[in-house]
């Protein structure tokens, strides 16, 4: 547990200067108090670092277009859809200690209780994960992280702000993803076990399976948008608003009443 | 190895118990709302245009226009994608507007599930009625090998009975993510809804010329 992955602070500390150097690359100006619905629009955007983000966000985009995205095209060629079906089953396995400490943290005991169950019957029926049975046996899969938990507990998300390879992402959720690197309890055994190298094998095998199942969807957003970054960025916000909530936020939508919506087809 | 099965059974129990709670009862046979019965033919028919095979693209376009212009308000949701800026545009410019915006909405979603040769399958899942400030339909898409999508269609009531007003899709509405990208490439243009028209005008070209191209 003690000094585990001595390299990662080096990355925090360039990733640290990077954010510096954008910094005093400049912040956006905000509008004038006389201009109140444009006040309104700037605190809902919530971006007062627009011109360094963007900056990131076309390295980022550099990046991906020559190297990412074409590392998941190999990807989804090389591996047919089934393998890739396994390996994400298998990924998703393996968050399920993260998943269960975070629905634990968020108060929502059912969920944990699920995940419990998912991570139960997958490790051992499913094959170590390969294969998700649990959701055929009707126990849906759900994602949370620890900068979900954060926002549960009313921590503020900050302005946005785009990660060096990372991407979309806030103060909050990038707190959030640092505290996963370093206390994921999968990662933390294989680094005792000795397999020092695992947790970068399993990020660089996470990052793949993602960047592949966006391929189409990214391609889609890139084609028809006439500003990417500004498209992404409300997407973003507006689906992390939503994991949030996991779907409070329509609470008084479910179930259907007096009508049998769920019956419709 | 004798206490394996109790537990495994107890295991199922406890799954059940958990489970069943998220199953709606399908027995009711209540009438159906008019509204859930507007949204299942929409998305019925809205599917069958995106996923048909061998439909050519200028086809499937027209029959995306007229599925928008008739079941969908483009003009109200134009309206509140411009936001602020709709009371200082001309007229002509709120009608160029108008018109650029249906090219832009009828081509991004015509070829949007163009390669999708799976199943789609649509279940409406729940309504909320908020009266004067319409209605909401939350439906579920699940697809081949997929995490089933989340979709919440906003309704307002007309004469003869419904029109989308916005889409809900996994929590990021259309309108607003329509709004916040119009609104930003407005401000790039210093302020000038000329700036975002020519920037439309641009983008239709382009979307038309490569959806003209042949694929396939």
């Amino acid at each position: 547990m003690t000094a585990r992955r001595p390299s990662h602070s080096t990355a925090a500390r360039i990733a640290g200067s990077i954010i510096a150097l954008g910094l005093l690359a400049g912040c956006a100006t905000p509008p004038p108090d006389s201009d109140p619905e444009a006040v309104a629009e700037w605190e809902q955007v919530n971006d007062p670092l627009e011109p360094m983000n963007r900056e990131i966000f076309a390295f980022n985009d550099f990046l991906d277009t020559y190297a990412i995205r074409p590392a998941a095209e190999g990807y989804r060629t090389v591996v047919p859809q089934f393998g890739r079906d396994r390996i994400h089953d298998a990924l998703q396995n393996l968050k399920s200690p993260l998943v269960f400490a975070n629905d634990l943290l968020q108060g929502e005991p059912d969920r944990a209780v699920q995940t419990f169950f998912r991570a139960a019957f997958n490790t051992t029926f499913g094959l170590l994960g390969f294969i998700d049975i649990a959701t055929e046996a009707g126990i849906p899969a759900h994602e949370e992280d620890f900068g979900q938990t954060l926002a549960v507990w009313g921590v503020g998300e900050g302005p946005y702000l785009v990660l060096p390879l990372f991407g979309p992402s806030n103060p909050r959720d990038a707190f959030g993803t640092a505290v996963e690197w370093y206390g994921d309890p999968v990662d933390i055994v294989m680094v005792n076990m000795g397999y020092e190298w695992a947790p970068w094998a399993r990020s660089g095998v996470s990052g793949l399976d993602r960047r592949e199942r966006l391929i189409d969807t990214l391609d889609d957003v890139k084609r028809t948008s006439l500003d990417y970054y500004a498209s992404l960025r409300s997407l973003y916000r507006q689906n992390r608003a939503s994991e949030i909530a996991n779907g409070h936020d329509r609470s008084p939508l479910t179930p259907a009443p007096s009508s049998s919506g769920a019956a419709v087809r | 190895m004798i206490s394996r099965r109790p537990f495994l059974l107890a295991a199922l129990g406890g799954i059940s118990l958990l489970v069943a709670p998220l199953r709606f009862a399908a027995a009711d046979t209540a009438p159906i709302d008019p509204a859930i019965v507007f949204v299942n033919r929409l998305a019925d028919t809205a599917m069958q245009t995106m996923v048909g095979k061998g439909v050519p693209d200028s086809e499937r376009a027209a029959r995306f226009r007229t599925l928008f212009t008739t079941e969908v308000d483009l003009a109200e949701i134009g309206r509140r994608v411009l936001g602020r800026y709709w009371r200082s545009a001309t007229p002509e410019q709120q009608q160029d507007f108008l018109r650029l915006f249906e090219d832009i909405v009828v081509l991004t979603w015509s070829t949007r599930f163009k390669d999708y040769g799976g199943d789609l399958r649509h279940t409406v899942i729940g309504l909320v009625d908020d009266g004067e400030r319409g209605l909401t339909v939350t439906s579920r898409v699940e697809r081949d090998r997929q995490q089933p999508i989340t979709l919440q269609w906003r309704l307002k009531r007309t004469e003869g009975g419904f029109r989308v007003v916005d889409l809900i899709v996994e929590g990021s509405s259309m309108a607003v993510t329509y709004q916040s990208e119009y609104a930003s490439v407005i401000r790039a243009n210093g302020d000038r809804i000329d700036g975002l028209l020519s920037a439309l005008r641009n983008k239709v070209a382009d979307l038309q010329s490569s959806s003209a191209a042949p694929r396939n």
